[in-house]
């Protein structure tokens, strides 16, 4: 058996088929109900475990008790109760919020927060019921949205509540980017029949296989060359190359390190957030093809990129649709009728909207405990090196559409050594931008100069 | 049985997914109703470009009936919509 064979060992007949025989049982007792059913009651139970975490928290303005979380949690299920209630209904929502429903659901969120910021000791258990809430929206916001505009688009007909909640705390994984998307583009990858399942489910476990893979990898990274090494180091002879981590570089301005290992460092903290996303969404991926829907995987060999679009598309997968779905599409769409002779400024927009405005949005929102507490320009503040990661990101996208635009069409361009130089530019782009977007406390200034300092161009002290 | 005028717009659309496939993966493999992202044809930003193309072609106003990225999805469904708006 050939290698590229093996690697696709869950597209080969005979393995499908010795699935089907050996898990038939399974597979048949497995229908779309049944697995619904059990991803919902998992919802349930991640929906309790996450809500009790809450409880004791004192990084709010009030320690939160359980009776304030039992009553948020019941609020919020009430909540998702009447958006399902509204999506299902959207015909006869009134005009503004069916011409605007993200709008409409965004705007509960603030009013949440408002009501958050408003809200004093004197109200007692209500206090912490709305601090929860607006602590645990930004969760659910985009989940919600993709209920929303899967009724905008009138695919609503024939879901249940159950259908949607599964989204809504997934026992699959997730972060408050939505993988898997909502329901809409779940049930279109569900898998219809046995055949189609076990497909599926294979389709899972090679992810499995691949995220172990990958976390091994990580793993010999961290012992091989970041320095002074893990457990595994020790345990392969204590020898480590010592490169240090890009956050640390950025730190301390690239002082005292030689501008080639700053540059590997560069490089590997590219391959290691890859190696991060992968290993992680893999896992999350697998287990919803497990269960039948054989959905796109978050991160599909973004290092072979050979633009910057296609790196983006394939890096972070449910994070670029979400900024697609939400930010660069209606954006594009709205434009038409203006911009319509001007079709660089449309993209131009649309790209801006997605990945400068709605990056940061996200992101923004996603600081929740600073949002509860009404710290919206410290939460600003924190992010003022992701605003120039963002426009420098939203502008690579944007030149790249452009390019790629330009090169569709035309056959594959022949050559190895081209074909690696733009796998190198792609490499580089990304692995620079990132110095704005590597965590750790380094300040805006700090990563302009360590950006310098690859060039040899470290400011005077 | 597909009518004339759909086989003579789904012979315009091929012409015009030919000017934006991927190099190395040309129109001619993919079905009509396979999905045209989820076989790599385009990626699924290069879903503009068949807005663009809709709206100039056919004069369909996607700010007003809102954007569904899932009616561009194969061209069955592009024809479907089109079929829908030019009626």
């Amino acid at each position: 058996m050939r290698v590229d064979q093996l690697m696709q060992f869950h597209e080969d007949p005979r393995v499908i088929a010795w699935w089907q025989v050996r898990f038939g049982g399974m597979l048949a007792w497995l229908t779309p109900f049944r697995r619904r059913i059990i991803l919902a009651t998992g919802a349930v139970w991640v929906m309790v475990k996450e809500l009790r975490s809450l409880i004791g928290t004192d990084d709010l303005a009030m320690p939160v008790e359980g009776r304030g979380v039992v009553l948020a949690g019941l609020v919020l299920l009430g909540l998702a109760w009447l958006f399902y209630r509204a999506a299902a209904g959207f015909a006869s929502l009134p005009a503004w919020i069916r011409q605007h429903p993200q709008l409409a659901l965004h705007g509960v969120y603030w009013g949440f927060l408002g009501l958050a910021w408003l809200s004093t000791p004197a109200m007692g258990v209500w206090q912490q019921v709305l601090l929860v809430v607006a602590l645990v929206f930004p969760f659910l916001v985009w989940r919600f949205g993709y209920m929303l505009l899967m009724a905008q688009y009138g695919r609503m007909a024939g879901t249940r509540f159950y259908d949607h909640f599964l989204t809504f705390w997934p026992v699959y994984g997730g972060s408050n980017t939505p993988y898997g998307k909502g329901m809409g583009y779940l049930s279109r990858c569900e898998a219809k029949n046995a055949e189609e399942l076990a497909r599926s489910q294979l389709a899972g476990i090679k992810l499995l296989i691949l995220s172990g893979l990958w976390n091994v990898t990580l793993d010999l990274m961290e012992a091989l060359f970041y320095g002074p090494g893990n457990a595994l180091t020790a345990r392969l002879g204590g020898y480590t190359v010592g490169i240090p981590k890009l956050s640390q570089l950025v730190a301390d301005e690239g002082a005292g390190t030689a501008f080639w290992i700053s540059w590997i460092s560069v490089y590997c903290e590219l391959i290691y957030q890859v190696l991060r996303h992968a290993v992680r969404g893999h896992q999350i991926v697998a287990v919803l093809r497990i269960f039948g829907f054989n959905v796109f995987r978050n991160t599909y060999k973004p290092l072979l990129s050979e633009s910057i679009v296609e790196f983006w598309n394939r890096y972070y997968y449910y994070f670029k649709e979400l900024m697609a779905n939400f930010f660069f599409l209606p954006t594009f769409a709205q434009l038409g009728s203006r911009l319509r002779n001007w079709p660089r400024v449309r993209l131009f927009a649309a790209v801006f909207a997605a990945a400068f405005v709605g990056n940061m949005y996200y992101h923004l929102i996603k600081m929740n405990e600073l949002m509860v507490q009404g710290h919206v320009l410290d939460g600003l503040y924190e992010l003022r090196s992701r605003f120039f990661y963002c426009f420098l990101l939203a502008l690579g996208i944007y030149i790249s559409m452009l390019r790629e635009q330009r090169r569709a069409g035309q056959p594959a361009t022949p050559g190895r050594l081209r074909r690696f130089l733009r796998i190198a530019g792609v490499w580089t782009f990304f692995g620079l931008i990132f110095i704005w977007n590597v965590k750790g406390g380094a300040s805006f200034t700090a990563r302009v100069n360590f950006f310098l300092s690859l060039f040899g161009l470290a400011p005077a002290a | 049985m597909m009518g004339a005028q759909r086989e003579q717009r789904l012979q315009d659309l091929i012409r015009f997914l030919r000017t934006i496939q991927k190099p190395n993966r040309p129109i001619d493999s993919v079905g009509v109703n396979e999905g045209l992202v989820a076989s790599g044809l385009i990626d699924s930003l290069a879903i503009v470009q068949i807005v663009v193309y809709l709206e100039q072609t056919y004069g369909i106003d996607f700010a007003a009936g809102g954007f569904d990225p899932d009616r561009l999805a194969t061209m069955a469904s592009i024809l479907d919509l089109i079929e829908e708006t030019c009626r």
